[in-house]
């Protein structure tokens, strides 16, 4: 096991230090750099360019800058922002905090709504659940993120006369100001992946009842509850968990749709403003830690499944 | 016009004036810094105003965009203040005198006013800050505007002499509050100030800095130690960072904000009725434009260029652009028409004229037409409306416009690199024609000439306005300048976007300023 966990932080780390390089070049080949958003329409002062790019080391070669960050992030040290003047580690990590907790939430409140609705329709295939919830999912796939999250504004709106608050709240500062920042958002993305939940679990509840077991354990005359609970429910935890994962990771990389539309603080969206400033600092840092994070989530998966599935534990 | 097309100052003065009654109130309210004081004024509260553009950070010395200038004016003070009247008014200074030979600036420094770090300004955090902006390797956007200073002296603690090396009328506008800030000398000797300067303001201005949280809000609380007694009114401002205009309407309507600037001045149609609200409209010195460069393709030829400007219908533009809710231009921002700019009916190419346009094309033996690039950014909602209107203009001309969207990072890297081709364009000045002018059109090294214009003529009028000190002959030399832009066409300015500033009721006293600019909040108040 243990062994299992090292050789996957070592792939890990090669693959940490190939997505910064590819990120590092990729970015630099894009036309313009943070300079021309600071001078904006006062530029043409080629002394005073010159001045910024050497202060930014923009002057040095790429690999010379790349080694300076490298170097610099061995001793932890992310830089400095290019566009906003601060540590780039403080940016990214409270823009990541916030985003984390609305991918936690809409997480939350997926399998909350789903994994019940999915097992529900599982259970009968072809029944009156199964249908209303076969619609459920189908409008909650197919409206885009954008769309729900104008159309939750706009009813909000005209319906209750709410409004989400102005400006986000850390919940350390007030949970209740904080909740009511994050419910649209979560709802928003929420609804999509519950219904990419409920899916996914009516599908594998599915298709465990039509599995031999399952249908020797109905046949051997144990109860419907029994069979569904012992049987279907243990056997479909696995994907469930798995599917979990992948999720948030697909949250987290999602979010910036709803941090823009209802101006959250998030990772997603320091990520665009760094693209749009080409705020390279920013940018290596926000991406560094985004592919930590998917890296850390498919571990934890690992790990969980050891829990749940005496057979990964015995590998 | 479904809203009042008068701002509050025209009023205020129009009222003093048909009333026949203490015109000199009405003179001290126009020459009121900021906006008119009001000695009804509640003070205290917190208003909140939703702000579509967020600057990147809050420094004044290495930030050239708006979305800096437009906060940061309440924080940072210059010598002098861009008065919304078109001349520059002191603001740090008591007093400004000029030498006759219009080479030695002297200005006595205001009394008794502290920056927010608590230490008392003197002539000697003056010099540092200008020769810090001035000095071209520290990198600021502002070095070019203080490019004519030789030099700069301090006799005693509250007298700044400047020195430059060749006349240069626009001084004082150039030590307003963009780049013209005074922060106490050696703020840059410490490595960290950069950081800094998105963490706690240095100036002298009646707000400092509170909270900036980027992509989401800038929090500014009072100055208690403000040298204007009693200023401001306001306890604290709140800038909340909306990521859209229909967020903003969303905002104003929910009563979740007290001010905002409408990024879309057409959205003032989904508010009329609403009760509370109230809009108003000023006239701007924002212009959006068409430039064209000069070294570029079919371009080059002046009369491919004239041919362009006698076929755009300018109101048709606006109309489609922004529900012409706007001032159709000549050769200047609707704000300057009146102070500087060419009266638009005595210039010879700003209506359309088919037959002249295709004679013209003839003439350059196009008369077939070409194929051509029209670049729009992305983000800036008024381009695609205005480009399909265009295309449409240019059409029966026979030029083909093939409309091609940008990023911004990408169209600002072909700006500065002089590679602009045919594009649109969005930018704002502050009142003063060499500032507006110089920069954008004056051949290089003196100028950048973003347009590659290399105009002979055109340089020798603007050194001519930038050298003369009488404000009548200066006029004139702007006025002779904006024929030869009429005639040679490098830009055609479109039109100037009204600025629609939307308020709760209870937001009282709020003047907008012709830059879109947020000063006026300084004598704001929130009614009980």
């Amino acid at each position: 096991m243990l062994e299992a966990v090292l050789r996957r932080l070592g792939a890990a780390l090669i693959t940490l230090i190939l997505a910064t390089g590819v990120v590092f070049l990729v970015i630099r080949a894009v036309p313009g750099d943070a300079i021309g958003e600071m001078l904006g329409q006062s530029a043409g002062d080629p002394a005073a360019e010159a001045a910024l790019r050497t202060f930014f080391g923009l002057d040095r070669p790429i690999w010379s800058q790349y080694l300076a960050w490298a170097g610099d992030l061995l001793r932890g040290d992310l830089g400095i922002s290019m566009r906003q003047g601060m540590p780039v580690a403080g940016i990214v990590f409270d823009a990541f905090l916030v985003t984390l907790e609305i991918g936690l939430a809409t997480l939350a409140f997926a399998i909350l709504l789903g994994v019940p609705l999915g097992l529900a329709a599982g259970a009968r295939p072809g029944g009156i659940a199964d249908m209303a919830v076969e619609g459920f999912t189908l409008i909650g796939l197919s409206a885009p993120v954008f769309w729900t999250g104008m159309v939750l504004l706009i009813l909000a709106d005209a319906w209750l006369g709410w409004a989400p608050p102005l400006v986000y709240t850390p919940p350390d500062i007030s949970l209740s100001d904080n909740l009511e920042g994050i419910l649209l958002p979560v709802l928003a993305l929420g609804l999509l992946q519950a219904a990419a939940y409920a899916q996914f679990t009516r599908q594998q509840s599915a298709a465990l009842l039509r599995q031999d077991f399952v249908r020797a354990a109905a046949a051997r005359g144990l109860p419907w509850r029994v069979v569904f609970g012992r049987h279907v429910l243990r056997n479909i935890a696995i994907p469930l968990v798995t599917y979990a994962g992948l999720i948030l990771v697909q949250i987290l990389g999602g979010v910036v749709v709803v941090e823009t539309l209802f101006g959250i603080p998030g990772l997603g969206r320091t990520l665009l403003a760094a693209v749009q400033g080409r705020d390279y600092p920013v940018l290596q840092g926000a991406l560094l830690l985004s592919v930590v994070v998917a890296l850390l989530v498919n571990l934890l998966i690992d790990l969980a499944y050891a829990l749940i599935d005496p057979r990964v534990r015995g590998a | 016009m479904p809203y009042p097309m008068i701002d509050r100052r025209t009023a205020l003065l129009a009222g003093a004036a048909l009333l026949g009654t203490r015109p000199a109130l009405a003179q001290a309210a126009a020459d009121a810094l900021y906006g008119p004081d009001d000695a009804g004024a509640r003070r205290g509260g917190t208003l909140t105003v939703a702000i579509a553009n967020e600057p990147p950070n809050l420094d004044p010395f290495h930030q050239a965009g708006d979305a800096r200038t437009a906060v940061t004016v309440l924080m940072y003070q210059g010598l002098m203040y861009e008065h919304a009247s078109g001349t520059a008014k002191p603001l740090l200074a008591e007093t400004m005198a000029v030498s006759d030979d219009g080479l030695t600036y002297t200005f006595a420094l205001r009394r008794g006013v502290r920056f927010h770090t608590g230490q008392p300004m003197t002539a000697a955090d003056v010099k540092y800050s200008y020769d810090y902006v001035r000095n071209p390797s520290n990198g600021s956007p502002g070095a070019a505007d203080f490019g004519a200073i030789a030099g700069i002296e301090t006799p005693d603690d509250h007298t700044v002499v400047i020195r430059l090396s060749e006349p240069n009328a626009s001084l004082p506008m150039t030590l307003t509050n963009r780049f013209g800030c005074v922060v106490p000398r050696d703020t840059f000797a410490n490595p960290q100030a950069r950081t800094r300067l998105s963490q706690q303001s240095v100036g002298t201005g009646p707000f400092m800095l509170q909270e900036f949280r980027p992509q989401s809000h800038i929090r500014m609380a009072r100055f208690a130690n403000y040298w204007q007694s009693g200023q401001p009114y306001l306890d604290g401002i709140l800038f909340s960072v909306q990521p859209n205009a229909a967020s903003v309407l969303v905002a104003l309507r929910s009563r979740r904000v007290d001010l905002a600037l409408l990024a879309r001045p057409q959205d003032a149609e989904q508010l009329q009725g609403q009760a509370g609200l109230a809009i108003n409209a000023a006239p701007s010195l924002r212009q959006c434009s068409l430039d064209l460069d000069c070294n570029h393709a079919q371009l080059r030829d002046p009369r491919v260029r004239r041919a362009i400007a006698l076929s755009i219908d300018k109101h048709a533009v606006m109309q489609a652009a922004i529900g012409g809710k706007g001032k159709v231009l000549g050769t200047i921002p609707a704000a300057m028409q009146e102070s500087w700019g060419a009266p638009i009916d005595t210039l010879p190419n700003q209506r359309p004229d088919a037959a002249r346009a295709r004679a013209l094309l003839a003439e350059a033996g196009l008369a077939d037409g070409f194929a051509m690039d029209l670049v729009s950014i992305i983000g800036f909602e008024w381009m695609d409306p205005a480009a399909v209107t265009i295309a449409q203009q240019l059409a029966p001309l026979g030029i083909r416009l093939n409309i091609q969207r940008v990023e911004l990072g990408v169209w600002l890297n072909a700006f500065r690199t002089r590679n602009m081709r045919f594009t649109f364009n969005d930018w704002g000045t502050q009142p003063d024609p060499h500032i507006l002018y110089y920069r954008h059109f004056h051949g290089a090294p003196r100028g950048a000439d973003f347009r590659n214009w290399n105009n002979a003529e055109a340089d020798r009028l603007l050194d001519a306005g930038m050298a003369t000190p009488d404000p009548a002959k200066r006029k004139e030399a702007y006025v002779a300048f904006q024929r030869v832009m009429d005639e040679s066409v490098p830009t055609v300015m479109l039109y100037s976007p009204d600025l629609v500033t939307v308020a709760q009721a209870r937001v009282r006293n709020y003047v907008q300023h012709p830059t879109g600019w947020w000063f006026g909040l300084a004598k704001a108040w929130i009614a009980a």
